[in-house]
């Protein structure tokens, strides 16, 4: 019984509304839906797992590897204490292997980003010889 | 928390590592590194701390034909 129903028939036992008035107001609440119930959130993921098993030349191989999330925040901070110096090092090298990218534009607010919707990636890939299995639990 | 034990295994040879004690001897070796490429101790330090305390629950796990290797953070 729900409390808009109970508070009904309370009033009803108080001689507050007639026994008509109750009957209309309970066939009120039945054709108002019910406010949907706040959904639990889902549990938050923790761990970052990949999972691959494959057979090459009839030798199977299994990796099975499992990241707690919050590692990867923490590396996240991590990068933000490379110096300056290293990171235009590493830039000039990235230009050179004719790859540009700026490593002083990548953020640790972007990054944290990415690992903040990390929980949602799903891979699963289902080949002959290998299965590859990435998700957060 | 910290991690408290590390296992390492590799095909059936198997090591258990006590976190704490090789963090002592380990975090001198960090200062000084720090100080020899200029790199704020205290940032540093702050930031290996943070990664050591997520470390706990990671698996590694890899097996290949006959060889396996498995490190684990407990």
């Amino acid at each position: 019984m729900n409390d808009q129903r109970r508070e009904i028939l309370q009033m009803l036992a108080e001689g507050k509304i007639s026994a008509d008035d109750a009957d209309r107001l309970i066939a009120a609440l039945s054709r108002v839906p019910a406010a949907p119930e706040t959904p639990a959130s889902p549990a938050r993921r923790s761990y970052l797992r990949v999972l691959i098993d494959a057979e090459e030349a009839g030798t199977p191989s299994r990796i099975n590897i499992r990241v707690p999330l919050k590692l990867l925040r923490a590396g996240v901070r991590l990068a933000a204490l490379i110096p300056p110096q290293a990171l235009a090092k590493a830039n000039e090298k990235l230009m050179v292997s004719g790859v540009p990218f700026d490593l002083t534009q990548l953020k640790p607010d972007q990054l944290e980003a990415l690992v903040e919707h990390l929980d949602e990636v799903s891979v699963d890939i289902d080949s002959p010889d290998a299965k590859v299995r990435i998700f957060c639990e | 928390m910290i991690p408290q034990l590390v296992t390492v295994r590799v095909n059936r040879f198997r090591i258990w590592v006590p976190v704490l004690p090789v963090l002592l001897l380990l975090v001198p070796a960090v200062v000084v590194a720090c100080l020899v490429y200029r790199i704020s101790v205290w940032r540093a330090l702050g930031a290996g701390w943070r990664i050591l305390c997520a470390l706990r629950g990671t698996l590694f796990d890899i097996a290949d034909g006959e060889t396996a290797v498995l490190v684990r953070f407990r």
